[in-house]
């Protein structure tokens, strides 16, 4: 990239930067909407920052400061959030923020880390299948990815457990002693593996990745590239593959973090998922919103950023 | 090795030839499968709607636990209480087969006005769609549905409802995507020359005619959905409650026994969530690569 | 007389429609030559093969079945090497009736074995420009890139540098403006001549000893039509480039082609020195060249006030070929003399007169090829 080209480059992010603004206050919006018309009143909950009590009197809310009009209370509501607050739970007491960082750690890890694995197994197969078209080998591999996308993953859970426990007689479970033990690493990547290979998306990356290559590979200028005698693979490489690969890692983020709440119950993972979990049981709204939004912020995150490297590799987007 | 053998004699049209012989084998598998699939479990949903299920799904055979199939009259064993499996996994086939249906009505029919209202009337619309759109994806659909669970409560069709919503965008934008193809085929633009009304024009011509194989395909893969996500719900717990079966609380409840060894009460369901997802997947895509799909050499 | 740079000799390439089950017979037995420092122009409609025809020469058919049979001999540098070689050990063709109707082939094989038989070939003493400029070009490279790359994989500038400015001498001697700032242009922002003259640097960078332009000239304006021709016949004069020139449009071919060979239905029809082909009053002539001339405006037919003629009929597909000739469903010089052989047998292409070959019925004193 030219030095010339930074500039219009950087309004078409900066575009990119407005669009993903104003979907995260759409992603407020619903979050909000959700919370006002349920049922018991939760927002009075983050409001206050007290335990729900239905009896209280309007006039008394009133003296507290709570607005009574719906845009009025999202705006309390998202003011709060800008300043960090959004409330705290209602089972612990503890405030959200600072708790969901805490754990959202270890969901992210979970989550990027079965993304790499996943793609680790497609992208050999969908090269392969581009390259070559149907093969007994890629045909067979394409069968198992389809079966591998349909295993429930905590069924599959089980099973890596059962191994880990008979096989090499520890017990995957996170916890705090677990840290103490021999190769305890290993701890963290079963997990991982167990969401990468059965979150649900193996076979649709395959496909994504094999279409796109294979429509690649059969442009012109890639034609031309062979006709020159020049590396197939330098010329096919942005359009073929680094694009396609980014597009999918984005698209598919939101799947593996609904993989990784069930995935986090089997292990007993501390991340999000397992939070969100506990969150619904107990009805604890603050923790719920505060993950639904956590969670809906990391996928437009990861859209931005696929958005920059499109705009990065592709000569027409900057010059839009 | 490939080997390429022309028809001795006429050489005939691509129309005459049969489904048969026009489609992959691979797909015809596939598609044979998702069929039987979709089959069984119609069958299995009547059945079990009906009540007209082999054993008692309660009952519990203290005797007979964790039996494996064909033992003594139970088809497909007992679960760790003596519960007939076969049974409890026809039952299990209620908790999802109509709030899918739900879901995949409300994708279908959603997705499809806003498709139209976008390809169609297109401008403001198409971005106002597209926004929204982009809006639904960027909830991941356990988290949302946690989130409705929490402020409302867990019934599975308020669940279904996030589900049929959330289903929506990729609808909408199949259809969007087939009527810029139409467009750009001047179809659209001739079907108005021709003086007919806009509705005839959207729900005729567009709709029926040239979207309903896609349609059909994305209710079966909406299926699917819809099936992962009740069977992961109730797995979670907040799905039917015990002693009710749902697939997903079968495999949870038999959690303790697989880690002892004792895997059946938990592998039976796993398998009967894993060969309904793959069927439901598997017609979808051999479906789509029949219908909707591009011609490979 | 000297050995042609390029002889194809019986190319066969073919497809396979899966909608039909049957054979796309696309190249059905072509043989030509390409004299050293001379331009060959195929001209043909579309359909005709031309284009696959040169595909097939520089390795690049990858649809099955492909090119199943024949030998193509290229004489550069010294060397004579066939660029089919082995290709019998891949293919295996079966005939009934003298027709094909089953092809066996290795293709992974095939396609492994002709790689590095056009390892050193492709790009360095074959060099091939497309029609479409700007979609031959990789959209998310600069030109100069694009040039550089070819020059230090095939000539002696390896360096960065000197590639450089390599790839800015090449750029003016295609008589692009201002050089230096081009070559930082991506092919979008380029109009269609400019992508065309910047193709023909790229190819032209390597110094081959053979050049294929497949329709250089199809998908651009008219008037850039005319210029990338005028290029092409001052860098010929410029460079003595052999030149394998495939065009449908036959002023194209007038312009820059020494010798003509004429494409129908797969095979040559008719093939010699461009003067004679197109000459004006030709006593022997295919009646496909002499309706292909006739359809086109020139200034002979403005001046004699006759009518553009069409050719009746459609173009043949190369599934269904006939039994006699290819052309005799158009054709309108079919006497009842002739007419049982042009429909029941296949002429040969026979010489009419040195270095003129014709395939037709009308002209049977022509000795086999």
């Amino acid at each position: 990239m030219k030095f010339a080209a930074i500039k219009p480059v950087s309004r078409v992010l900066a575009r990119e930067l407005a669009v993903t603004a104003l979907l995260l206050l759409g992603v407020s919006v619903v979050v909000f909407a959700i919370l006002y018309l349920a049922p018991g009143d939760p927002l009075n909950v983050l409001l206050e920052g007290q335990s729900p009590r239905s009896e209280l009197a309007l006039g008394m809310r009133e003296a507290l400061g709570v607005p009574h009009t719906w845009y009025g209370q999202y705006a309390a509501w998202f003011g709060k959030m800008l300043q960090g607050n959004f409330g705290n739970s209602i089972r612990t007491g503890l405030p959200v923020l600072p708790e969901l960082t805490r754990v959202g750690v270890n969901t992210l890890t979970l989550t990027l880390g079965s993304l790499a694995l996943t793609l680790l197994i497609a992208v050999p197969i969908a090269v392969h299948a581009a390259a070559h078209g149907d093969t007994a080998g890629n045909t067979a591999a394409t069968i198992v990815a389809y079966v591998l996308s349909a295993v429930p993953v905590f069924w599959f859970g089980y099973i890596v457990v059962y191994v880990f426990i008979h096989q090499f007689g520890m017990f995957p479970l996170i916890s705090g002693t677990a840290g103490k033990q021999e190769h305890a690493w290993l701890y963290f990547l079963v997990p991982i593996f167990v969401l990468g290979i059965a979150s649900g998306t193996l076979s649709e990356m395959i496909r994504h990745l094999r279409e796109e290559l294979s429509r690649v590979l059969a442009e012109d200028y890639i034609r031309t590239a062979r006709a020159k005698g020049a590396p197939v693979w330098r010329h096919a490489f942005k359009e073929g593959f680094l694009i396609p690969v980014t597009e999918i890692m984005s698209a598919k983020i939101p799947f593996l973090l609904g993989g990784a709440v069930i995935v986090e119950q089997v292990f007993n993972w501390p991340g999000m998922g397992r939070m969100a979990w506990q969150a619904a049981q107990d009805r604890d709204f603050p923790v719920i919103m505060g993950i639904a939004l956590a969670a809906a912020a990391f996928v437009r995150l990861g859209n931005l950023l696929q958005r920059v490297v499109f705009t990065a590799v592709n000569p027409r987007a900057s010059r839009e | 090795m490939r080997r390429y053998v022309q028809t001795p004699g006429r050489i005939g049209e691509f129309s005459e030839l049969s489904v048969r012989q026009r489609a992959e084998p691979l797909d015809l598998v596939y598609m044979g499968y998702g069929l039987l699939v979709v089959a069984l479990v119609v069958a299995s949903y009547l059945l079990g709607a009906f009540g007209w299920l082999p054993h008692d799904p309660q009952a519990m055979n203290v005797g007979l636990i964790n039996a494996v199939p064909f033992t003594s009259g139970h088809l497909l064993g007992t679960d760790f209480l003596g519960r007939d499996l076969q049974a409890r996994l026809i039952l299990g086939i209620q908790a999802y087969f109509l709030p899918g249906l739900l879901a995949i009505t409300i994708s279908v029919a959603g997705g499809s006005i806003l498709g139209i209202l976008a390809g169609y009337k297109g401008g403001w619309f198409d971005t106002i769609i597209t926004y929204f759109d982009n809006l639904l994806d960027s909830f991941p659909r356990l988290v949302l549905i946690l989130l409705v669970i929490a402020a409302f409560k867990p019934d599975i069709y308020y669940v279904m409802v996030v589900v049929g919503i959330t289903g929506m965008p990729v609808i909408a934008n199949l259809i969007a995507g087939k009527i810029a193809f139409l467009r750009q085929k001047s179809f659209i633009e001739a079907a108005h020359a021709l003086g007919l009304p806009a509705h005839t024009v959207v729900l005729k011509h567009i709709l029926w005619l040239n979207c309903r194989a896609l349609l059909v395909i994305q209710a079966t893969l909406g299926m699917a959905e819809a099936i992962l996500v009740e069977t992961s719900l109730s797995y979670l717990g907040f799905g039917v409650q015990e002693p009710t079966p749902s697939w997903g609380n079968m495999v949870q409840a038999g959690a303790n026994y697989f880690l002892q060894g004792n895997f059946w009460p938990s592998t039976a369901p796993a398998l009967a969530i894993l060969a309904t997802i793959l069927g439901f997947q598997l017609l979808g895509d051999g479906l789509n690569n029949l219908l909707e799909g591009k011609r490979r050499k | 007389m000297d050995a042609p740079l390029l002889a194809i000799e019986n190319l066969r390439t073919y497809f396979f429609s899966r909608a039909k089950r049957a054979f796309i017979r696309s190249v059905d037995g072509v043989s030509l030559g390409v004299a050293r420092g001379e331009t060959l122009g195929i001209v043909g409609e579309s359909g005709s093969g031309k284009s696959v025809t040169a595909l097939s020469a520089a390795g690049l058919v990858t649809a099955g079945p492909g090119v199943i049979s024949g030998h193509i001999h290229l004489h550069s540098n010294g060397a004579r090497r066939n660029l089919l070689d082995g290709l019998e050990k891949y293919a295996r063709v079966t005939e009934q009736d003298g027709r094909v109707m089953a092809v066996e082939k290795d293709e992974r094989g095939w396609r492994k074995h002709s790689e590095t038989l056009m390892a050193g070939v492709r790009g360095k003493e074959i060099a091939m420009i497309f029609q479409n400029p700007r979609s031959a070009l990789n959209p998310y490279s600069t030109i100069g890139k694009q040039l550089v790359e070819t020059i230090r994989l095939h000539t002696n500038f390896k360096g960065e540098n000197e590639a450089r400015e390599r790839a800015i001498h090449w750029l003016e001697r295609v008589r692009i403006d201002s050089p230096r700032l081009r070559f930082d242009n991506f092919p979008f922002g380029m109009s269609g001549g400019m992508c065309q003259r910047a193709m023909i640097a790229m190819a032209l960078s390597a110094e081959p000893s053979l050049l294929i332009a497949d329709e250089p000239t199809t998908g651009l304006d008219a008037t850039i039509q005319s210029r990338i021709v005028d290029l092409l016949a001052q860098l010929k004069t410029e460079t003595g480039t052999t030149t394998l020139l495939i065009s449908h449009d036959i002023s194209v071919i007038q312009r820059l082609s020494d010798h003509i060979a004429v494409m129908y239905g797969g095979t040559v029809v008719e093939t010699g020195r461009a003067a004679e082909v197109l000459a004006p009053e030709a006593k022997v002539r295919h009646p496909y060249t002499a309706a292909l001339l006739a359809s086109i405006p020139s200034a002979d037919t403005i001046r004699r006030k006759s009518y553009l003629q069409a050719i009746e009929g459609e173009v043949l597909d190369t599934i269904e070929v006939p039994r006699g000739c290819r052309f005799y469903g158009r054709c309108n010089r079919v006497t009842e003399a002739i007419r049982e052989n042009c429909a029941g047998l296949e002429p040969p292409l026979g010489d009419v007169a040195s270095g003129h070959k014709v395939r037709c019925w009308l002209y049977p004193a022509a000795r086999k090829a």
